[in-house]
């Protein structure tokens, strides 16, 4: 049988040396990108998994860039902009040197038409519509000014994320079109962008896609010639190909990944921080939006807030940390991560959740839920609580490591339970219609904490709400804090808002976590992360390492701090967004960041999570 | 054997006669299978990880595969403490590895029960009838056998969702077909003999020719078939398991694999992880397969000069 | 895998065709594509009933969250047919399955007939070549070792091809990516770890090859057993059997016999497994794509079981069907014609 094998290989060995691509021969510098998830779709109003955000990002520009240090919203496409006193009328300026990759030029006709598709609804608003909320106008009243002019303010701009499309282009692909439109080369119309890559060659599913650089880009050339991504199934050969040099980059990966290529010469592995947080979830009691009445199967214990919060102390965050998020990420207690510090308010000395099993038994106690004869224990009535249904994402191994330790200790708490895994379209179903107990899931945070805020009202219910949670106090301080005038103010009032989640305990936040990424030093330098420090190196806001990386020769022509001072630079000679964006708002905004955030973090969570 | 002493010799009922025959049949069957040495390697080794299931209480602490009570740290290398290093959550790999022989065992074993129900009923009923039902039931036998099975047990898996008892009943459906066709053709040949015939005259019933006559008759068959499905639907698990269509709450070898595999053991270098299950898994679809090779040769002469 | 189990389910089977009349070849055919046509019919049907015991809100599932307001969830329901009632649905997807419309993939929103086009021929080389050389090696395999009973090449190759056959194909592949494509130890990273091409904009002959050899030779090695059991016992049989005695009595050599008669009619059992088998070897493709990232229908069917994308699955599954489904009647009528005892 070996003799068999070697025969085989021996057969084969000529193909292998003359397969192997020969290095020498390359002039070209190929970024290569191991992906462990496919792109769903080319066209920016259909995608919604992660590393469709990333292509369109390199293919496509946007109004509003992001900084690298802590992702506040820097010129893009637009130069500046500026609201007026009522926050009722908004003026974008747009550049008049970038062009389309055809030649012609890129003006505000094709913002305004990029916007006011989105604005006029159909499944181009599916993604972006919300952003968009509350406006009713939008015009290109000369070549370099959009004018948008809204019904109310609203809180999320100028941040517009959506791709600007070209409108010579675009305008032939009606409304029915466009929902099975590929955008990809080899298609008709041909693919015609004005970032800083142009797509030579993938399929939406596919397992490769190719980019190649445009020299002719309004902020410079990239240093690089091409990108590829490859996507692998699974993370050893992903990993393996990395050490080889087949690829340059990995993704997504996990804390003992990172671990063990953090040994490795010639590799950065980090695990960078993730703007959000996991939780685990309860079924606060779900109703029907229409009528008010109870739907779904939800157990009722976990309607009372006090059982909710005496769980609080059954959790090890420390031993989660360790066992399911392997050390990387820090234990979680709030709705704001502490990537934003000044928003965040942190729960001290007897508040905070310690792992106490006893106090756990004695807050139950407290509350009705004594012990049974049998050792396990029943409602203030008297009944049996049952078992508590805990669903974990299929996709995820954290999220089904945090459930079964949670389990363990419910069950040493004298509560049964029973951890079972599935898909996350299904877990979106179930949670809507009200039948589920607890699940695990996360959120990504948005850098004004806003967003998040508000899928906890109860405006939210059967929405963007998971946890059917509703707080009329909670709801009351959230249209306070989003109509604040005083920054000071606003940030107690979002403090407090924070506390009232903490105490009614919707959630149990279990974990600021991370994502693992590694790179090659030998191949590319002038790598860096987002935010800075801290952050990560791909899947940015923005695309500056794609821009900015040099091949490893070229390391002491970093831009590194030029770029950073430039970026400012051109901060401050726009008109930010003063206070007079916080004022006003309304439920439009709030909509609109929702969507992002849900997106957001269900891209997060359905990329992040993947080991 | 004061009840033997209180019976004459001369009036054995035929119930007796029966009991004994089959015993000596069962002796005599022993007697070949014990010439099979693959055969009792096989068996040893089944017996080995048999015993070891059964016993995993006394082998191994139950609070080993608790992941709030595990004792040891994240992945540690093999050591005297831990014979065969920890995995992910700290748990001994070697006390999962023998709680995980119980699941295993019983994916394998119960779903290979439902298998060899269902094939046996199916076989038997369309070998026995002739006319359209036995032709039909043939028929749906025959679709089975082409619908490949993992795309199935995947399509089958998904709609009814993750358990362990999901996993047993997806694997017992997709794997009878091949018993069916063989428990039929069994069934036409004995159905041609002699001794049928004279029952028929006689006038036996139906259910009394299936029951006394045939069934005895097929299961020798069914049974060495059976031990060859165990080791099909153990395999089965596994992969279903990796295709993240097992039961994650439970600890088997196929789970246990799947977590080696996502945890990343070649990157990690945790070969301790990801071995020791494997081989597990080839060892007992090993035992089962020559098992139910021997067996074979036992109970169909026709296959004895393949040894 | 099962064939250990069936290929004994199919000897007896043939057997006792044997004993039975003679028909036309004409007659045979019909039969056979009558009972295919059936099968396939069958899948059809299944496939459709299969998916709509689905549990829970089908727009919900499949909207992947996207659908949060009941005009959305009614318009998708609309789209995809899904307001109508069940018979009125299964109409439908007969019809659509007439034009090779299988629905569009709930991720890419591509159709899935299309995207089944384009993974199924990473799939069909990969599930073709392994069975092709497991085949060849198998059958190689086996006569000799039925030739040589009890030596030690015998014993040493039947043990080995056991063992191969009770692993995981997914393990052995990436116990194999461990030694060969990583590089452990003494063994260097000879093959690269994943994919079909290093460069897909221009795939080359021998890059393809070089990407395929690892997964080729998992598949192969792992279903080796299947053909290499089946054709050593059959050959023992034939050799068996008395006109090898008669043909020995005229003289003729060893090596002779065993060519002209009995590995000849040896290998009519070891056919029918080939073709019985390829559902088997579809099975283990779906697992080794995934640990080899080989952009085929295996994968496709794996990443429908994310979300889950159900008519993606749909469509895999009565693919991956018909394909068994064609490739077993295709053998069958080679097997009629071969064997004209079959012929019942």
């Amino acid at each position: 049988m070996a003799a068999a094998a070697g025969l085989l290989l021996a057969a084969l060995a000529p193909a292998v040396a003359l397969g192997q691509p020969a290095g020498a021969a390359e002039d070209k510098v190929v970024f290569t990108v191991g992906l462990d998830n496919e792109v769903d779709s080319f066209n920016p109003f259909l995608g919604i998994e992660a590393p469709s955000f990333e292509m369109w990002a390199l293919e496509y520009d946007y109004l509003i860039g992001y900084s690298m240090s802590d992702m506040q919203p820097e010129p893009g496409l637009a130069t500046k902009w500026e609201t007026s006193d009522d926050g009722l009328t908004w003026t974008f300026t747009i550049r008049d040197d970038v062009t389309w990759s055809d030649g012609e030029p890129l003006t505000a006709d094709d913002v305004a038409f990029t916007l006011n598709r989105i604005l006029d609804g159909g499944p181009e608003a599916a993604t972006w519509g919300s952003y968009l909320k509350g406006t009713k106008t939008i015009t290109a009243t000369d070549p370099t000014t959009v004018v948008l002019e809204l019904k109310q303010p609203n809180a999320v701009l100028p941040l517009l994320p959506m791709p600007i499309v070209p409108e010579h282009i675009w305008k032939d692909i009606d409304e029915k079109a466009v929902k099975t439109f590929a955008n990809e080369p080899g298609g008709s119309p041909a693919v015609v962008g004005s970032g800083p890559f142009r797509m030579v060659s993938g399929t939406a599913g596919g397992s490769e896609y190719r980019f190649e650089a445009n020299p002719d880009y309004w902020k410079g050339a990239p240093h690089i010639d091409e990108i590829v991504f490859k996507v692998y199934k699974a993370k050893d050969p992903m990993i393996a190909a990395l050490k080889k040099g087949e690829i340059d980059f990995a993704e997504n990966l996990n804390a003992l990944q990172v671990q063990a290529l953090q040994n490795e010469p010639n590799i950065e592995a980090i695990n960078g921080d993730s703007p959000g947080f996991d939780e685990i979830a309860f079924n606060t009691g779900a109703i029907d939006t229409g009528t008010g009445k109870p739907i779904g199967d939800g157990n009722a214990v976990l309607k009372d807030p006090k059982f909710r919060h005496a769980l609080g102390y059954a959790v090890n965050l420390d031993e989660i940390i360790e066992k399911a998020y392997y050390g990387a990420g820090k234990p979680g207690d709030t709705i704001v991560p502490p990537a934003y510090a000044n928003w965040k308010w942190t729960p001290e000395g007897d508040q905070a959740f310690t792992f106490d099993l006893d106090k756990a038994g004695q807050l139950l106690d407290e509350a009705g839920y004594t012990m049974g004869s049998d050792g396990k224990r029943t409602t203030p009535d008297g009944k049996p609580i049952g078992t508590l249904r805990l669903m974990a994402r299929a996709d995820s191994e954290t999220s089904l490591k945090v459930l079964t330790f949670f389990s363990e200790w419910l069950g040493e708490l004298g509560i049964d339970s029973k951890v079972s895994s599935i898909e996350e379209g299904k877990l979106t179903d179930v949670i809507l219609s009200g039948d589920f107990d607890i699940f695990e899931w996360g959120w990504y945070v948005e850098p004004d904490p806003d967003s998040m805020l508000s899928y906890m009202t109860c405006g939210q219910l059967g929405n963007w709400s998971d946890s059917w949670y509703c707080n009329k106090e909670y709801d009351a301080l959230y249209d306070q804090q989003h109509s604040e005038t005083d920054d000071a103010a606003r940030v107690e009032e979002v403090k407090q808002m924070q506390q009232i989640v903490f105490d009614d305990s919707p959630y149990l936040v279990t974990a600021y976590n991370t994502v693992g990424e590694a790179f090659r030093t030998d191949r590319f330098a002038c790598m860096r992360p987002q935010p800075d420090p801290g952050g990560i190196y791909i899947f940015q806001y923005g695309v500056y390492n794609y821009l900015h990386m040099r091949p490893a020769a070229e390391a002491d022509q970093c831009e590194g701090e030029a770029g950073v001072t430039q970026a400012s630079d051109a901060t401050e000679s726009s008109s930010g967004p003063g206070t007079g964006v916080l004022v006003g708002g309304g439920i439009a905004a709030v909509a609109a960041l929702a969507a992002i955030g849900f997106v957001m973090a269900r891209r997060r969570s359905t990329a992040g999570d993947r080991e | 054997m004061s009840a033997a002493s209180t019976t004459p010799r001369a009036a054995v009922s035929a119930r007796q006669l029966a009991w004994r025959r089959r015993r000596e049949t069962l002796r005599r069957g022993w007697a070949e299978f014990r010439q099979h040495r693959a055969g009792l390697v096989g068996l040893g080794i089944l017996v080995v990880f048999v015993v070891v299931a059964l016993a995993a209480p006394l082998l191994a602490s139950s609070t080993d595969i608790s992941v709030t009570r595990a004792p040891g740290g994240v992945l540690e290398h093999p050591s005297s403490t831990y014979w065969l290093g920890t995995d992910d959550s700290g748990r001994p790999v070697l006390s999962l590895l023998i709680w995980g022989a119980r699941i295993s065992l019983l994916v394998g074993l119960t779903a290979t029960v439902i298998s060899m129900v269902i094939g046996t009923l199916v076989g038997l009923m369309s070998g026995y009838f002739e006319g359209w039902g036995g032709a039909l039931l043939f028929r749906v036998t025959e679709w089975f056998l082409v619908i490949p099975f993992l795309p199935l047990a995947i399509v089958l898996a998904t709609v009814l969702g993750r358990s362990l008892f999901n996993i047993i009943l997806v694997i017992g459906i997709t794997s009878w077909p091949a018993t069916a066709l063989l428990i039929r053709s069994q069934t036409l040949s004995i159905k041609e003999r002699p001794y049928l015939e004279r029952a028929r005259v006689l006038g036996a019933g139906r259910s009394h020719q299936i029951g006394r006559h045939i069934l005895p008759n097929v299961m020798p068959m069914v049974f060495a078939n059976t031990t060859l499905t165990v080791a099909i639907a153990i395999l089965t698990e596994t992969t279903l398991s990796f295709l993240g269509l097992g039961d994650p709450t439970r600890v088997s070898w196929g789970t246990m694999l799947d977590q080696a595999y996502s945890v990343g053991a070649i990157t990690t270098g945790s070969w301790w992880f990801f071995m020791p299950p494997g081989i597990c898994v080839i060892l007992v679809v090993l035992s089962f397969t020559l098992i139910g090779q021997a067996l074979e040769d036992v109970v169909n002469p026709r296959l004895k000069a393949r040894r | 895998m099962t064939t250990l189990a069936t290929a004994d389910a199919a000897v007896p089977e043939a057997e006792a065709r044997r004993s039975g009349g003679r028909r036309s070849y004409g007659r045979y055919v019909l039969g056979k594509v009558a009972g295919s046509a059936a099968s396939l019919a069958f899948v059809v049907v299944l496939n459709f009933f299969l998916f709509r015991v689905l549990p829970g809100d089908p727009a919900r599932t499949l909207g992947r969250g996207r659908l949060n307001t009941p005009e959305a969830i009614a318009e998708f329901n609309k789209t995809y047919g899904l307001d109508q009632p069940l018979p009125q649905q299964f109409v439908t997807y007969l019809g659509n399955l007439l034009h090779g419309d299988m629905g569009l993939a709930i991720s890419t929103r591509a159709p899935v007939s299309q995207l089944i086009l384009d993974r199924m021929w990473p799939t069909l080389l990969l599930v073709g070549t392994s069975t092709v050389l497991a085949t060849l090696l198998g059958v190689w395999l086996g006569m000799n070792q039925a030739w040589k009973r009890g030596s030690f090449f015998d014993k040493s190759t039947t043990w080995t091809s056991l063992v191969l056959y009770s692993m995981p194909e997914w393990w052995l592949g990436m116990v194999l990516i461990a030694l060969l494509a990583s590089g452990v130890g003494p063994f260097l990273g000879w093959f690269p770890t994943g994919g079909l091409h290093t460069d897909a904009a221009n795939p080359t002959v021998l890059d393809t090859v070089w990407h395929l050899t690892l997964p080729v030779i998992t598949l192969t090695l792992a279903y080796l057993a299947d053909y290499s059991l089946i054709m050593r016992s059959s050959l023992l049989d034939e050799l068996g059997e008395d006109y090898l005695t008669t043909a020995r009595a005229k003289g003729l050599r060893d090596l002779q016999v065993r060519n002209r008669h009995a590995a000849r009619n040896a290998l009519l059992p070891t056919t029918t497994l080939i073709a019985l088998n390829l559902g088997f070897v579809v099975a283990g493709a779906i697992t080794v794509e995934t640990v080899f990232s080989i952009p085929g229908l295996g994968l496709l069917a794996v990443e429908g079981l994310r979300g889950p994308d159900l008519w993606l699955l749909q469509g895999t599954f009565l693919v991956a069907s018909a394909g068994v489904i064609l490739a077993n009647l295709v053998a069958n009528l080679l097997y009629g014609l071969l064997d004209p005892r079959v012929r019942v």
